[in-house]
């Protein structure tokens, strides 16, 4: 490391690396670190298991592919990273062994949700026809530009006559939940289920108020779902090497301890083991708001006009997380998982991600309730067999799996650090209850095993903070500028030069490259950066 | 499926590979790499196996020749993330009777050394500082061959040299027929320095009983003996510069791509196929850092080679004598040991060695792993957090261990997974003779990993970390072969860069270093020679 | 050739959209540039089919100053930098025109691509919404070789399944 740099950012995973990587090749000299000993922040994929079976321990699902400028912008497809969408995208099998299936084919889809409900089938075709139409309109607009208010949105909206004009979006969806949308459109249960499903699977709870203005567009992107050949961590990969091709330097166990503040700006930061560095032009964390602002300054060298007392304690006590977090089991398999309801649905065998035993919302408004209160679901895990679509991520004739389980970040009363005592027992009843829907899991079937709690989510990531893996809750009070704090809803930080460039702020957490994106807008703006990159 | 065209193909993205790609790159050839795991470093490698936030290195554990790693340099590792720590107390013997331990130190420091072997023996001791003064007074030599393709016809007789800086020490070239014990046993009378002195050698996978070897111990072990760095935030970190470097000179690196054919058109090598069916053609060059065999017989295979070449690559041999089974624990508090009553730095102490009591428990755990036995447990063990607190969640220290097995093959498969049920908490147990605190509740968890798995991940034939047994036979310009010894094949533009090449495996980039020496002279490539440096 | 995007054709929706504006409070201040993008489609006459036909645009104060023809795929260069960019179907476009199609609509079901900073087009939108009225319905144009609707299809996406950022 040399002693200065233009831009340091605090941070190396998707978010960081690709700010970095754009500042690179804008002709800055970027400088980017990273506590952990690799970078990709949630793109890590580890040998978990048993060498050769790669599991991706954070992100799996790459639902932004081809809609996130960075994956052109940065030649991610030139860096090596494969991308895969599989035919059979998701499925729900139900209790008595019948399976809803949607596939990258809408009009399969279609074919197998009437199955359930001909009159849902057909409203799921106008739906997604509606929202796959404003897709990329709406993307443009909400994601891949810094946040405007609610309140503009919804005048544009009323001004544009969108609640006219379309039968789904509609200014209303904000004071509604996905269930009473799903309810207002559809009929079947199991149908609700699994659309119910797949919004929780996407970070969005069907029974929080507000969130069922986002689900049309969940929906017009439900059979975007890609998978990275050979992990999720090839694209950090790519990222990386993007980033170092341009001359910019990645740094891992690189511990931030403080960021230097001079005056009324940002001019460095100091590490965990002393050494300096000095920032020329601009700070950016992409670690959480908590890490940012409570660890890396310093409250009484920071002039209170500057970042007030209110502002540090609102920090302190008003950063909302998503009220539930992630159980996993890791599988290594000698076989892949044949489940009964093959019978009624073949292609369940082919789907890359199974959602087991939710037949109403309603059974998964239950479970949230347990969880909110910090207790343990009986599970219904979603399993996903990347193998199916990835044959390079497994020893040949073997198979890499995932159950993924909603999960609370405490243990009733016991706090999180009860995970480690329980997860081995609760990761058994995951199992059992795959195998209740597939029984050829048997012991034989299942090499080796192993758990990811949400603890072990903190853990691991502490910007990920409370294990939650959004950064930041998913609600209409935490979106565009109000996230995740209305003084910090704009990618600027009040020093000057410090900015604010990961998952914590607008849109969200997971694989958009949106934080990143629009805070690189407003730093282009600010320090007068030439604009190479194509937004038109 | 697709094909694409570049200068140079380089098969592996081990550190070897690495390194040949980085000075391939900056000597403006247009070059790739293709890594079959989905990480780059083969067995430079750090991870978190057991929980998150503890680190551990699964091969290579600690790093003697940073001060004259030529990449390093050239590439100026150290602006791309490669930080250093250097312990004093470098290398530990540990009793479960609480006897004195014995302790070896970094170069600069053996008057602590003396002291502390003087408790055993005051000959011992200055045996061992002038032993050491001698080896270090080799380095520039030492770090010019390691970084010099080896020469053609053999390596010139070492007994002048040996006479000549040990002649006043009783050492004469005849030592050069001796094995490393008898050498040791000649020259050491304390069955606990013995017992550290032998594991040391096996450190490097010489083959402590096997005649001829003595000179390495004389030169290459007692030189780098106790010179040992650490790589801050876990030995990955190497690896991840190198990377860094290579991307800086515009080097593709594409993981997660095994190669499965190298293809040759006339004796030439034209290029390489994936396994996915992608095809890459080599304009100029092909060099494999993968392991003899799997290069030959495998990639190339043998309608494309002479039957000597067959004959030779079937016969190069891996094992028994580097064979490695990796201890990983997560702890609340590292060891305490008995022995620290008479020295507490054994707790600050790099490498310890634990559950050797003394020269025979050492001597049996060695043969009973190159015989195919499964030895009575006992390790060498490191605690990096105490150096590197990085390498663990705060407050919290992370342990790695070798042990020394037999080779893959010796045991079936569900000896292998019985192996992995218990033979760590067997250690721990001889573990906790020595160090009362290893109790289960300092434990937080704890993972093996052996030699089968070894093979799997990294393709190191029988678990074998030398990638090829250090014998005579097959060392210096022995190796892999003669015929082979200068990273050239058979095969116009075919090369060898890794460890089944001079001088093998360890971390130490020689092997792609002096890859590209020969590649840069076939080419007419810039010489990365460093004249200040010689090499 | 029987053209309906000729330069006088354009003048005219010129003269709407300033007359628009002149009666409009709030009008945006500053300069953009719009370039369109028109692809045959094999129904619109006016567009061979699977060519493509690119128009500039120049927006001033909410006034339109000029527009021309160019012969590729503009980055903007020629007139400073590219603001938006609107691409879609020539029936579409032709149905807008003819005003049998409304422009939101369009840009809603994604039959118009559209690129560029949205906030301010959302921001804008009781402007935007007179501009493309005028666009759609004070315009006089005539069809030498026919009108929309062409058939059934017409008004649907055309661009195929092109996303926002391919």
């Amino acid at each position: 490391m040399r002693d200065s740099y233009d831009v340091i950012i605090i941070g190396a995973g998707h978010n960081g690396l690709t700010l970095g990587a754009y500042l690179a090749r804008s002709g800055l000299e970027v400088l980017v670190l990273e506590r952990r000993h690799e970078e990709g922040g949630g793109l890590t994929t580890e040998e978990l298991t048993r060498p050769g079976f790669l599991h991706n321990v954070h992100a799996n699902y790459h639902t932004f592919v081809d809609l996130a400028p960075p994956v052109k912008d940065l030649e991610i497809r030139e860096h090596g990273v494969k991308y895969v969408r599989p035919e059979v995208q998701m499925a729900s099998i139900y209790p008595d062994k019948t399976a809803l299936v949607v596939y990258s084919d809408i009009e399969k889809t279609c074919d197998s949700i009437s199955r359930f409900s001909t009159k849902d089938a057909a409203t799921f075709k106008k739906l997604f026809n509606e929202a796959h139409g404003y897709v990329d309109l709406l993307l443009g607009t909400l994601m891949f530009e810094p946040p405007m208010s609610v309140k503009e949105l919804t005048k544009a909206l009323s001004v544009f006559g969108v609640g006219n004009r379309s039968e789904f979006l509609s200014v209303k969806l904000r004071r509604e939940t996905i269930n009473q949308f799903l309810d207002e459109h559809f009929e079947n249960p199991k149908v609700k289920a699994h659309l119910a499903f797949h919004g929780a699977v996407c970070g969005y709870a069907n029974d929080i108020v507000g969130l069922a203005i986002g689900f049309p567009l969940l929906v017009g992107k439900i059979n975007n779902w890609h998978l990275s050949i050979g992990g999720s961590h090839r694209l950090a990969h790519a990222l990386w090497r993007d980033l170092a091709n341009h001359g910019g330097v990645l740094v891992t166990d690189a511990e931030v301890a403080s960021v230097v503040v001079d005056g009324n700006r940002a001019s460095g930061v100091r590490l965990a083991d002393g050494t300096e560095i000095t920032a020329r032009k601009l700070v950016a964390s992409t670690v959480s708001v908590e890490q940012t602002f409570l660890e890396f300054l310093d409250r009484d060298k920071v002039s209170s006009d500057l970042v007030s007392n209110e502002l540090f304690e609102k920090i302190k006590t008003e950063i909302k997380h998503q009220s539930w977090s992630l159980f996993s089991v890791h599988l290594a398999l000698s076989k892949l998982p044949h489940y009964l309801a093959g019978e009624f649905e073949p292609d369940v065998d082919k789907a890359w991600v199974v959602n087991l035993g939710y037949s109403s919302p309603e059974e998964l408004n239950d479970d949230w309730k347990l969880i909110r209160n910090n207790q343990l679901a009986d599970p219904k895990p979603n399993v996903a067999i990347n193998s199916l679509y990835d044959p390079t991520d497994a020893p040949e004739g073997s198979y890499t799996g995932l159950l993924r389980q909603f999960a609370p970040y405490s243990i009733g009363s016991l706090g999180p650090g009860a995970w480690m005592d329980e997860a081995r027992h609760y990761g058994e009843k995951c199992i059992d209850s795959w195998r209740k829907f597939a029984p050829d899991m048997d012991a034989e079937a299942i090499i080796d095993w192993t758990t990811y709690s949400p603890h072990d989510i903190a853990t691991k990531l502490p910007n990920m903070v409370k294990g939650d893996w959004m950064m930041g809750e998913i609600s209409l009070a935490n979106m565009l500028d109000q996230r995740p704090l209305p003084e910090l809803g704009n990618y600027r930080t009040p020093i000057e030069g410090l900015y604010m460039a990961g998952s914590t702020q607008h849109p969200h957490g997971f694989i958009t490259f949106a934080p990143a994106y629009n805070a690189l807008s407003v730093i282009a703006q600010d320090i007068g950066v030439d604009q190479w990159w194509k937004k038109v | 499926m697709g094909e694409w065209t570049y200068d140079a193909i380089v098969i592996g993205a081990g550190h070897n590979g690495l390194t040949l790609a980085a000075y391939l790159g900056r000597a403006g050839l247009k070059t790739l790499v293709l890594e079959r795991r989905h990480e780059e470093g083969g067995g430079v490698n750090t991870e978190e196996p057991v929980l998150p936030g503890f680190r551990h290195n699964m091969h290579a554990q600690y790093m003697e020749f940073f001060d004259g790693m030529p990449i390093i340099q050239d590439f100026n590792l150290y602006e791309l993330g490669l930080r250093t720590y250097m312990p004093e107390a470098q290398a530990g013997i540990t009793f479960s009777d609480g006897r004195p331990p014995i302790i070896i130190h970094r170069p600069d420091l053996l008057d602590r050394t003396h002291q502390n072997i003087s408790r055993y023996s005051k000959s011992d001791a200055d045996m061992y500082v002038e032993l050491k003064k001698k080896a270090m007074a080799l380095e520039p030599l030492l770090m010019a061959n390691l970084y010099t393709p080896p020469p053609v016809g053999g390596m010139p007789d070492q007994g002048p040299l040996l006479e000549a800086l040990f002649g006043d020490l009783g050492i004469t070239s005849d030592f050069l027929l001796k094995s490393p014990k008898v050498i040791i046993d000649e020259l050491f009378e304390t069955s606990e320095l013995r017992a550290l002195m032998y594991r040391a050698c096996v450190e490097w996978g010489f083959p402590v009983d096997t005649a001829a070897s003595g000179g390495a111990f004389l030169t290459f072990i007692m030189w780098t003996m106790g010179n040992w760095k650490l790589a801050r935030g876990g030995t990955h970190t190497l690896a991840k510069s190198m990377t860094q470097a290579c991307y800086q000179q515009g080097v593709d690196l594409i993981e997660s791509s095994p190669v499965v054919k190298i293809m040759v058109d006339d004796n030439r090598v034209t290029g390489v196929k994936c396994a996915n069916g992608d095809i890459y053609r080599a304009n100029k060059l092909v060099a494999s850092n993968a392991d003899l065999k799997q290069t030959l017989l495998e990639l190339v295979g043998e309608n494309n080679l002479s039957p000597t070449w067959v004959r030779r690559a079937k016969a190069f041999r891996y094992g028994p004598s580097h064979v490695l089974g990796t201890l990983a624990l997560c702890l609340h508090d590292p060891p305490d040991y008995k022995s620290a009553r008479y020295d507490e730095e054994i707790n600050k102490c790099f490498y310890t060695m634990v559950g050797f009591d003394g020269e025979e428990d050492t001597i049996m755990y060695i043969r009973d792993a190159y015989n195919g036995r499964l030895p009575k447990p006992a390790a060498g063990t490191w605690v990096n957090t105490i150096w590197d607190k990085t390498q663990a969640p705060p407050g919290k220290h992370s342990a790695t261990g070798w042990y020394f097995m037999p080779s893959k093959s010796a045991l079936t498969p569900s000896e292998w997974e019985e192996v992995r049920r218990t033979y760590n908490s067997a250690f721990i147990k001889v573990w906790r003779d020595s160090a009362p605190n290893m109790t289960d509740s300092n434990i937080i968890a704890e993972r093996i990993y052996t030699p089968d798995q070894m093979e799997r991940k990294n393709l190191m034939r029988e678990g074998d970390f030398s990638n090829g047994e250090f014998s005579p036979d097959q060392m210096g310009s022995n190796r892999p072969f003669p015929e082979a010894s200068r990273y050239k094949t058979e095969i116009e533009g075919l090369y060898l860069c890794g460890p089944s090449a001079y001088p093998g495996g360890g971390v130490h980039s020689a092997c792609g270093n002096n890859a590209f020496k020969v590649i840069a002279e076939d080419f007419d490539l810039e010489s990365p020679v460093v004249a200040s440096r010689g090499y | 050739m029987a053209d309906i995007y000729t330069p006088s054709w354009y003048e005219e929706v010129k003269a709407a959209i300033n007359k628009k504006v002149s009666q409009l409070k709030d009008i945006p201040e500053g300069k953009w540039n719009l370039a369109i993008e028109i692809v045959g489609d094999g129904m619109s006459p006016y567009v061979e089919d699977n060519g493509e036909r690119h128009f500039l645009v120049a927006i001033d104060n909410g006034s339109c100053l000029w527009y021309k023809e160019i012969a590729s795929e503009s980055d903007g260069s020629e007139i400073g930098k590219l603001d938006y960019r609107f691409r879609g179907s020539a029936s579409v476009f032709d149905s807008i025109a003819a005003g049998v199609l409304d422009p939101i609509d369009a840009a809603l079901d994604g039959s118009i691509k559209v690129r560029g900073d949205m906030r301010f087009l959302l921001r804008q939108a009781d402007q935007v919404q007179a501009l493309l009225e005028a666009y759609a319905k004070e315009v006089t144009t005539d069809w030498p070789k026919g009108k929309p609707p062409y058939g059934s299809s017409a008004g649907s996406n055309h661009v195929g399944e092109a996303v926002f950022y391919a």
